[in-house]
């Protein structure tokens, strides 16, 4: 029995001592696994705690081991990553805010895809700090003085200077200068709408004319002008053929060639026609003082 | 305080009754510890999903469920269900014994009745409290776990989430240390009511009912002393 007790016992405190270190162990890193440690060396920890995430592009890959703060006031993270991880060159890391519980995690954030990885027990370079608390606090702090500010100048010009009341006029003068240019408005609106009216009535117009046209009688009466014009143009070649006949001819009469150039040219044939021309005066002169020599007329 | 120092001093007398004290405190406790700490995490679970506004993440489910077991509900529940189990037989024992001068023969017999009556109680409740609790806060977990995934619409992995997150040990230390005041709460008190019970069966009674009600008082007192005290080294 007393055997029996001592078995018993011991099982139980064994199974609770292993239940607290496993659950502890799974609570705090997520198992059993070690992974490979890295560094990294933070101006500002923000509250970083051991068994807390180190997270890898957003995804848990390891947990702080220890955070050590150091003589010349830096805080070095030792931070285990799970061996199947690997964390590329070129990646930084930086403490940020994990949830709305004031919890913190190591972010590692690559700055590129590379297949290299940072070698285990290496210090990996630390990258901008996410803003705390205190500094956006800090921030609005500033940005609520630079509001105050403007409203203490706001209202040194408004209320003090006066500046108010002139707004009111100027309002008051906006107020009435948009009533005259509605009045404007409308009167542009009226002359627009019967400028539309004309407009559209002058487009009735022109679509009844154009209506009012018989294209046959265009077609017919192109027709005719194309013969016109081809009738033109031959009656055009004919005179262009005359004329260079004319032309010709011309040419013979000024060279004093052929008959009328004889004619023309040839004063022997100028003074035989004047012969022939002063004897018909005679013979007409004659004529008139003896027409009987000449006109021997009966009638039956 | 000081008889049990000097009794303390004697291992030779309370070795062997200290196992057996382990047995019924603690092995013999386990299933009814285990019964209330699965239904405490089912309820919590399930509480405090319905308890959430809309927009708040699952994960907070499993926060709020280990929180509430580890640091409050595992060793608080556990030290007043023992207190009626554990520390009411103790009373019982030790008063019965000392109505019918069993303690007083001990005495003629040369032997410490502390040593041998009260120490091992006390070394065993010290003990297996704590030992309970752990088992009672790892069951109370679980269940919670289960409850949350089979009966509500929290995941396994947003359940997980929250139940690591902002987790630092000192909260099963915390857990730890308050069941071990509560153990020797419960064995303080239970064997002082019985040690000093007078006028027979009826004293007994009265002597246990009375133990009970100052343990389960006490509990609750020192529950609060060791929040006050320790509460601000969780965030820590």
């Amino acid at each position: 029995m007393k055997k029996r007790d001592d078995v018993l016992v011991g099982i139980v405190m064994a199974v609770a001592i292993v239940v607290v270190i496993l659950g502890s162990l799974w609570l705090a890193r997520g198992g059993l696994s070690k992974g490979y440690p890295l560094y990294a060396k933070f101006p500002w920890s923000a509250g970083l705690k051991q068994g807390q995430p180190v997270l890898l592009g957003g995804v848990n890959v390891g947990y702080v081991d220890e955070v050590d703060l150091r003589p010349d006031g830096t805080v070095l993270s030792t931070f285990r990553v799970g061996k199947q991880y690997k964390v590329p060159i070129g990646t930084t890391a930086t403490v940020v805010a994990n949830g709305i519980f004031g919890d913190m995690a190591i972010a590692l954030t690559p700055k590129a895809p590379n297949a290299q990885s940072i070698p285990p027990g290496d210090t990996v370079p630390v990258g901008p700090s996410a803003p705390g608390i205190a500094q956006l606090t800090s921030k609005a702090d500033s940005v609520a003085t630079a509001v105050n500010a403007i409203t203490l100048a706001l209202n040194k010009e408004l209320v003090t200077n006066g500046g108010a009341a002139d707004l009111r006029r100027s309002l008051a003068s906006s107020n009435a200068l948009i009533l005259n240019m509605n009045r404007l408005v409308s009167q542009f609106s009226t002359i627009a709408a019967e400028q539309n009216r004309q407009l559209s009535l002058t487009q009735a117009s022109l679509r009844r004319a154009t209506s009012g046209i018989d294209s046959a009688k265009i077609d017919s009466t192109l027709v005719n002008f194309r013969q016109t014009s081809a009738n033109m143009a031959t009656l055009s070649a004919d005179f262009k053929q005359t004329s260079a006949k004319l032309d010709s001819i011309l040419a013979k009469a000024n060279s004093g060639t052929g008959s009328i150039g004889l004619a023309l040219n040839d004063p022997g044939a100028y003074n035989d026609i004047r012969q022939v021309i002063q004897h018909m005066d005679s013979i007409m002169v004659d004529l008139k003082k003896n027409p009987k020599k000449y006109i021997n007329l009966r009638i039956f | 305080m000081r008889d049990i120092g000097r009794g303390l001093g004697e291992p030779g007398t309370y070795a062997r009754e200290t196992i057996r004290q382990m047995r019924n405190i603690g092995v013999d406790s386990l299933p009814l510890a285990a019964i209330v700490a699965a239904f405490i995490g089912a309820v919590t679970a399930f509480q405090t999903r319905y308890q959430l506004f809309g927009g708040v993440q699952l994960s907070v489910v499993g926060l709020i469920s280990r929180q509430s077991i580890i640091l409050e509900l595992g060793p608080l529940l556990t030290g007043l269900v023992l207190t009626g189990r554990v520390g009411a037989r103790i009373t019982a024992e030790l008063g019965t014994m000392r109505v019918t001068e069993q303690i007083d023969a001990l005495e003629t017999l040369a032997y410490d009745p502390i040593a041998y009556l009260v120490v091992p109680r006390l070394i065993a409740a010290v003990v297996m409290v704590p030992i309970l609790t752990i088992l009672a806060n790892a069951i109370g977990v679980g269940t919670a776990f289960l409850t949350a995934i089979v009966a509500t619409d929290v995941s396994s992995a947003a359940f997980s989430e929250g139940l690591r997150l902002a987790f630092a040990p000192f909260q099963i230390v915390y857990s730890i240390i308050k069941a071990t005041i509560f153990g020797a709460a419960i064995a303080f008190f239970c064997s002082y009511e019985g040690y000093t019970t007078t006028a027979g069966a009826e004293g007994v009674g009265r002597s246990t009912a009375q133990a009970v009600v100052i343990t389960s008082v006490a509990i609750l007192v020192l529950d609060a002393l060791t929040a006050l005290l320790l509460a601000p080294y969780l965030q820590a």
